[in-house]
């Protein structure tokens, strides 16, 4: 149970007729971000204590007290806040300082947020355990493992401070979803379109979804109610945004498949939470057989080809890492920054999705998975037609330890999104909430709604908590 | 064997749309100092995402419906990938599955009937300066007001067969894409030319700018070919460059295929769906063509077919000559004026009629002296010349100044009995049967009235008084 007094929107009514409360609150995270601890744990990318004085000073003036007043909000590094180095946790970007805020960051900062900083990331979301970057963030539970990707560093944050805070993250393929179950969070990923990706770096232009952690459901659903809106300068920005919630729900269905591929333990929790939800709803099983045997494929399809060619603009000719070009032609130039700055990871996706597009493979890969993304996507729907909600087990086991990780190949790796893949594919809108622990580790329950059913989410998680 | 060789020519040619801001972002499409119009979205700044400009969509339908294309009513856009330094992106976002219009035809003057595959839109890339000339700069710098902006691709069928019907294929297409408006001014239509004989393997050469060099980088190219298969070699589809100062192709790579460009649907973009209301709309704001408008001159002022369709040959001529006759100038007077006397002193100086002050008032006054007999054919080209390229008085004024009029206060009778006293050897030798001396005193009469009388007339005249 959630108490009142810890929630944002608390702190948000006390901190409109005190302002020392927010000054207080800040004051309490920027001691936190510069702690030694925080520091070791990399949860921060960026942080510019000179432009949150200067936010302070603004928002200690402002006349309209919005529904963020005062409350300090971390960024995803893929989103784009106006003159703070955003990079998406990649080499390539080191010192790309946007021209311009991301949709969200207006929206925020409309309603009184205070933007904080920067939260560290695997290298363009393309990862599950954060481990793809320069600067890896450690779970607050235990350092030794993984905080969960790719907003990993959100997830650790709001994890690990004390304070009021809330943060921003991005999911393509369950990256708040993952990092919100190993930290003991609650990540909101809405609808793909409710929430403008303007501003936002792209990692698979179909597929991303900016979304919210939080410590509770009511801070992720507050910060999201803010965020979410149409936007006319993404296309792909849905007009007709939340659907009212209808019904109460009644009926909810748990999906078998995706407990198959889980551990025993994980299995074991997530059970015993949802044996306890039955005294609120119907509790049946639904399998969704397509899904779990195509879904990581198509996405991973999908998912490299489009990221392949949002890379292909980083070269280091505009803006990020740059090299000397001397006597080099520019394709020399180009391979040059490109073979020293990406990751392996990005190279190995960049070559993934290449490959998947090119003449001969187009057919049966790119333009096949874009047809099973169709179908994967009826099955969740004539699903939907029996069930309110979708449950499954956040990921498949606790959070890792990085020397487990190391041992993973690429593929175990890609298979660990079995949970959090499908949902994110077909642009459903899900959230992540504790459902216990496994020798101090969280274990995350996930929820699965239909599109614009947001609010859903929200009841469900509340009576979780 | 057949002396004869059958030509292939197919074009993909690329416009310059008149839109007032870029493809996908607000930019001005007007800027003149390098680098000034850009934003995040042209300059490819991660984080952008691109806005479709309706008004190119508008236009590429225009086109699309003109050239007599079925129009797709749901289409989208495509990612064209490769690494280039004047692509913002390394992307250039494209129409690939499905164009805004394909399968469309136009008729040449011979009634020859060219298809046109498909027209898509594009975006432009920017444009790369070299300061000291192609290949021979040490750097090379970037202006990025050209990025993003917007860009037709009109494809034909490969059913031109030669350079002479390619260059009246695009002379007929740039008068189309004229009378539509929607092809920004001074800009200049970029070609890829393809070629091939006897059914064989095709060229294609790449980016030729304008129409004569078009003309000349097939005809180069034709003859290229032709001596290759003489020789017994075997032509192999590549692309290759034209160089408009040797008027000569080079071989740029070999085959190189579409897809390697590794297509996939942009995914910041979502399908456009053309409502009927749209179609409908547009269909009626098209403008009269100009095939339909040369019908309708030859219908309603009983033009000849030739004088219709020069006058229908360029937008502004055309226009010139509704402006004249809706002043109540006459058809037939005017039109033989604007195709003769005006097209010949623009085409003799190289001009063209956007290049030039021409007022249809002022030629109207002339039109209507022409037609009134007040002025001679002669005197006439005599004004146009100077209104065009003299001191450009109006053609009365010219007219008035040298006192070049036909006027019935000219004693042409008094002339001749003049001129017959004065020359009585010629007019013995006439009355002998020597018909150039009748030419001779003809001159004569004819330098003393200032060709305001037409050399008929006089010879009239002439003859009445010596018979």
């Amino acid at each position: 149970m959630v108490k009142r007094e810890e929630t944002i929107a608390f702190f948000v009514e006390q901190a409109k007729e005190d302002f020392s409360l927010v000054e207080k609150n800040l004051a309490g995270v920027i001691t936190e971000i510069k702690s030694s601890s925080a520091k070791k744990l990399n949860y921060i990318e960026e942080f510019d204590a000179a432009d949150v004085l200067r936010q302070v000073a603004e928002l200690k003036k402002a006349k309209y007290k919005g529904k963020l007043f005062g409350v300090p909000v971390s960024v995803k590094d893929a989103i784009c806040v106006k003159g703070i180095e955003s990079k998406a946790g990649s080499k390539i970007l080191k010192g790309y300082k946007p021209l311009f805020d991301a949709n969200v960051i207006e929206r925020a900062r409309a309603e009184g947020a205070i933007i904080l900083a920067k939260t560290t990331q695997d290298e363009f979301g393309f990862g599950t355990f954060a481990t793809h970057t320069e600067k890896v963030p450690k779970n607050p539970f235990d350092n030794e493992r993984s905080c969960g990707g790719s907003s990993g560093g959100a997830a650790g944050f709001t994890a690990f401070t004390k304070n009021f805070h809330v943060a921003i993250g991005e999911s393509t393929g369950g990256s708040i979803a993952a990092p919100a179950s190993f930290c003991g969070c609650v990540g909101i990923t809405p609808t793909y379109g409710l929430v403008s990706r303007y501003g936002l770096i792209d990692y698979a232009n179909s597929l991303d979804k900016i979304g919210t952690i939080g410590k509770n459901a009511e801070d992720s659903a507050l910060l999201l109610e803010v965020i979410a809106g149409y936007d006319a300068r993404d296309s792909t920005s849905l007009q007709n945004a939340f659907k009212k919630e209808d019904a109460p729900i009644k009926r909810i269905a748990v999906i078998k498949d995706f407990f198959d591929g889980c551990d025993d333990e994980v299995k074991k929790v997530v059970q015993k939470k949802i044996s306890e939800l039955k005294k609120f709803y119907e509790v049946e099983e639904v399998s969704l057989p397509l899904n779990v045997k195509y879904a990581l494929a198509a996405y991973y399809i999908i998912a490299t080809c489009e990221a392949s060619t949002n890379l292909a603009k980083l070269s280091g000719l505009r803006y990020g890492a740059q090299g000397t070009v001397e006597g080099k032609h520019f394709d020399e130039y180009f391979s040059e920054i490109r073979s020293k700055e990406f990751s392996d990871e990005a190279k190995r996706r960049i070559i993934l999705g290449t490959f998947a597009r090119m003449s001969g493979y187009r057919d049966a890969y790119y333009l096949k998975a874009m047809r099973v993304r169709t179908k994967l996507i009826n099955e969740f729907n004539n699903a939907f037609k029996r069930y309110d909600l979708l449950l499954n087990p956040t990921m498949p086991v606790v959070a890792p330890k990085f020397d487990e990780i190391e041992k993973l190949t690429p593929l175990q790796n890609f298979a660990m999104d079995l949970c959090t893949g499908p949902a994110n594919l077909a642009g459903l809108p899900h959230i992540s909430v504790n459902a216990g622990f496994i020798n101090g580790l969280p274990v995350g329950l996930m929820a699965i709604a239909p599109h614009l059913q947001e609010r859903r989410l929200y009841s469900f998680a509340k009576v979780m908590e | 064997m057949s002396d004869e060789t059958t030509v292939m020519i197919g074009l993909e040619i690329h416009a310059s749309l008149n839109t007032k801001s870029k493809l996908f972002c607000s930019c001005s499409t007007d800027a003149v100092e390098p680098n000034t119009s850009v934003c995040q979205v042209c300059l490819g700044h991660p984080g952008s995402k691109p806005v479709l400009n309706e008004k190119a969509v508008e236009f590429a339908t225009k086109i699309g419906l003109a050239l007599n294309c079925k129009i797709n009513e749901d289409f989208f856009f495509s990612r064209k990938t490769y690494f280039y330094p004047d692509m913002a992106s390394n992307y250039q976002i494209t129409q690939y599955e499905i164009p805004v219009a394909e399968n469309g035809f136009v008729f040449l003057n011979s009634g020859k009937k060219v298809g046109i595959k498909r027209a898509h839109v594009e975006w432009d890339p920017a444009a790369l300066i070299h300061p000291s000339g192609m290949g021979k700069s040490s750097y090379v710098l970037i202006d990025y007001n050209r990025s993003g902006m917007p860009l037709i691709e009109i494809v034909t069928q490969p059913d031109l067969s030669s350079p002479a019907e390619a260059r009246e294929f695009m002379n007929l297409l740039e008068n189309v894409l004229g009378y539509l408006q929607v092809l920004k001014p001074n800009t200049t239509l970029k070609v890829d030319c393809n070629i091939s004989i006897n059914g064989g393997e095709r060229t294609e050469i790449k980016n030729v700018s304008g129409f004569a060099a078009v003309e000349k980088a097939l005809t180069f190219e034709l003859a290229r070919q032709k001596q290759e298969v003489k020789r017994g070699n075997k032509i192999e589809q590549h692309t290759r460059a034209f160089n408009a100062e040797t008027g000569t192709t080079v071989e740029l790579r070999k085959k190189e295929t579409e897809a390697d460009y590794g297509y996939i649907f942009d995914p910041d973009l979502v399908k456009v769906t053309l409502s009927k209301e749209f179609l409908a709309k547009t269909k009626a704001e098209l403008p009269e063509l100009p095939e339909q408008k040369a019908k309708r001159l030859q219908e309603q002022y009983k033009l000849s077919e030739y004088d219709a369709r020069v006058l229908c040959s360029d937008l502004a001529l055309g226009k010139l000559f509704d402006s004249i006759v809706s002043k109540s100038g006459d058809a037939i007077t005017a039109a033989r004026l604007l195709t003769r006397e005006v097209l010949a002193v623009l085409n003799h100086d190289s001009l063209s009629l956007a290049g030039v002050e021409v007022k249809a008032e002022d030629l109207l006054e002339l039109v209507q002296l022409l037609a009134s007999g007040k002025v001679s054919d002669k005197n006439a080209k005599a004004a146009v010349i100077n209104y065009i390229s003299g001191d450009k008085s109006s053609p009365k004024n010219f007219l008035e100044k040298n006192n070049l009029f036909i006027s019935a206060s000219i004693d042409l009778d008094s002339i001749i009995t003049k001129v017959i006293n004065a020359n009585r050897k010629a007019v013995v030798d006439y009355a002998g049967g020597n018909e150039k001396s009748l030419n001779f005193l003809a001159g004569l009469v004819m330098r003393e009235t200032k060709g305001t009388v037409s050399p008929q007339k006089v010879l009239e005249e002439l003859k009445k008084k010596l018979s």
